[in-house]
């Protein structure tokens, strides 16, 4: 493969071989072409052998392949339910994500306070502590004994603790939070990129701020909402930790499953045929969502 | 901004908009602040409100031999990985930047590959080859090229973004003086880049430190990271240790948040 590629590197024209010294510089890329080679798309290809395995006892796959994994993944009624669940739980953290995260990255872009750095570390903070820390961090807040149960019965607004947490709304909340940054960071820099001076052109030409917002911003910042709602989708699919410490035994996620039937359950072939069943979904559902998206910039437009 | 006085309406709405974008301020920071609070509580269980301030947890966690093993684990697994992939992300961002032609944009995809792809999905990908190849999870091996894949991304697209601001003519102009490329790379072109490589590593440290899920798979039998350690813990205990232990873990971040901060402002990091 390096042979092939050093052999296509270097241009023709000798003006430009001198103006690029280091024509030999290959073995630059070498390592981390290795490492990404073999250690990331020889294993990707790998999963796929694995998931037409044979289970086997007592070992983690058996001689052989079959397509019972995919049958298995694709026939059972409580896999499926999983899977719908894991894509129900996505579908909605997106749009509160969008819905939390528009107004906070508009203002990030648009501020001018000598604070703005600190608020930057504040969108960054979920992302750069833990996940396990910040999952922690919602236990306290919701659990049944919890800080905001705690507040809610001091303050006399009910009388016992509510049920905040081993449930979808807990890991929904959870998942907000974790996947926040991932929404607000694309939107911070496509709104940034718009000249606020066409803002002021247009408000000044009578158009009203709902008119600015709809008709100018949003269809210009378009990139920065697909771009971080796909992010956040993909995210929430593949998330293990925060359904497993929010969800308890109540909210069971493909990944969690997946998790299970490898370390618990030792059948690698059911988690791989499992996971790339739930890759597959994932992909579909964002090809329609970029499709469907793609028709509505258009129409604004 | 626009005219000196605004109607009521449009004040109302500001002021509106302005307490939602505070909510959501506050709703991020929440449950890192809690967790600050309850590492400090004097009382015996994580209760709210927090009953009197002590540092006691935190001598319960010094005093608990499986978390200070984990954090050390941590620490050891991500200078190496963050070294590694320091060296392999600076070479290959000079590669993509200064070098690569036609090719450029593929093998910059292919750098930020392992940020596009779930990283659990990759972990359970090289659980699958390590054993294949018969390498298995015997050692700290797989584990580390694990960390090493997930960080990568982060060195290659800081280091690259500083290369961009430079045309490179400066390194030009001292290898036409004479300068080897190794002498040119280490007295011009390292320091105008050295914001980028911090950042990058930093980030890459603080990162490799809180990964979870490519530990989870690829940790080696008998071997625990801190917030597997904290994970594990967290199943069967529910005390302010876990909250003394998380305040440690949020405390290395923010003093490389501080220092990227210090060095190139945060504004300048780059996630993809």
């Amino acid at each position: 493969m390096s042979a092939v590629m050093t052999a296509e590197a270097p241009p023709r024209s000798s003006a430009r071989r001198k103006a690029r010294p280091g024509r030999g510089a290959f073995w630059l890329i070498a390592p981390a072409l290795v490492l990404i080679g073999v250690f990331l798309v020889l294993p990707y290809l790998n999963i796929i052998a694995m998931s037409l395995r044979p289970t086997a006892v007592g070992a983690p796959y058996g001689a052989g392949f079959t397509l019972g994994n995919y049958a298995h993944a694709l026939g059972d009624g409580y896999i499926l339910g999983v899977l719908a669940d894991t894509l129900v739980l996505g579908a909605t953290t997106v749009p509160i994500c969008l819905l939390l995260g528009y107004p906070v990255a508009y203002h990030l872009a648009r501020t001018r306070s000598r604070w703005g750095s600190l608020l930057y570390v504040l969108v960054l903070s979920p992302l750069l502590v833990g996940v396990v820390v910040r999952s922690f961090g919602w236990l306290i807040l919701l659990s049944g004994n919890g800080v905001i149960n705690r507040v809610l019965i001091d303050l006399g607004l009910v009388e016992t603790g509510l049920q905040l947490m081993n449930n979808r709304l807990g890991v929904t909340v959870a998942l907000v939070h974790v996947f926040l940054p991932f929404m607000i960071l694309p939107l911070v820099g496509v709104i940034q990129s718009i000249d606020p001076t066409l803002e002021q052109a247009a408000r000044s030409l009578g158009a009203s701020r709902f008119k600015v917002f709809w008709r100018l911003v949003l269809p210009m910042s378009w990139p920065g909402i697909q771009a971080g709602t796909v992010l956040v989708f993909v995210l929430t699919l593949s998330a293990y930790v925060t359904p497993v410490m929010l969800g308890g035994a109540q909210v069971k996620t493909m990944s969690v499953l997946v998790v299970q039937n490898l370390i618990d359950n030792f059948q690698w072939p059911t988690g791989a045929a499992q996971a790339l069943v739930l890759s597959a979904c994932g992909m579909v559902a964002v090809w329609v969502y970029a499709r469907l998206t793609g028709r509505f910039m258009k129409g604004l437009q | 901004m626009r005219t000196k006085r605004k109607p009521l309406a449009t004040r109302v709405a500001d002021a509106m908009g302005l307490a939602y974008v505070g909510a959501v301020y506050v709703f991020l920071l929440l449950p890192i602040a809690v967790i600050v609070l309850m590492s400090l509580n004097a009382g015996e269980f994580l209760t709210f409100p927090p009953q009197g301030i002590s540092l006691r947890w935190f001598g319960a966690l010094f005093a608990n031999e499986a978390f200070m093993r984990a954090i050390g684990t941590s620490l050891q697994v991500a200078a190496i990985a963050t070294v590694c992939s320091t060296v392999i992300g600076v070479a290959g961002a000079l590669y993509v930047v200064r070098h690569a032609t036609r090719l450029r944009e593929g093998l910059r995809m292919m750098l930020m590959l392992p940020l596009m792809l779930p990283e659990i999905l990759t972990a359970i990908a090289l659980l699958f080859f390590l054993y294949a190849s018969g390498v298995g999870t015997r050692t700290m091996f797989g584990l580390l090229v694990g960390h090493v894949l997930v960080t990568l991304p982060y060195v290659f697209t800081n280091v690259a973004s500083s290369l961009y601001n430079q045309d490179g003519s400066l390194e030009q102009a001292a290898r036409s003086l004479g300068a080897s490329p190794w002498r040119a790379f280490v007295r011009v072109t390292l320091p105008l880049i050295k914001p980028g490589i911090i950042t990058g590593a930093l980030f890459a440290f603080v990162i490799s430190f809180d990964l979870f899920n490519m530990s989870l798979l690829l940790k080696g039998i008998g071997m625990t990271t801190l917030p597997l350690q904290l994970f594990d813990y967290l199943r069967w205990d529910f005390d302010p240790t876990a909250a003394a232990v998380s305040t440690v873990s949020i405390v290395v971040t923010l003093v490389a948040v501080v220092w990227v901060d210090r060095t190139v402002g945060l504004r300048s990091l780059r996630f993809g």
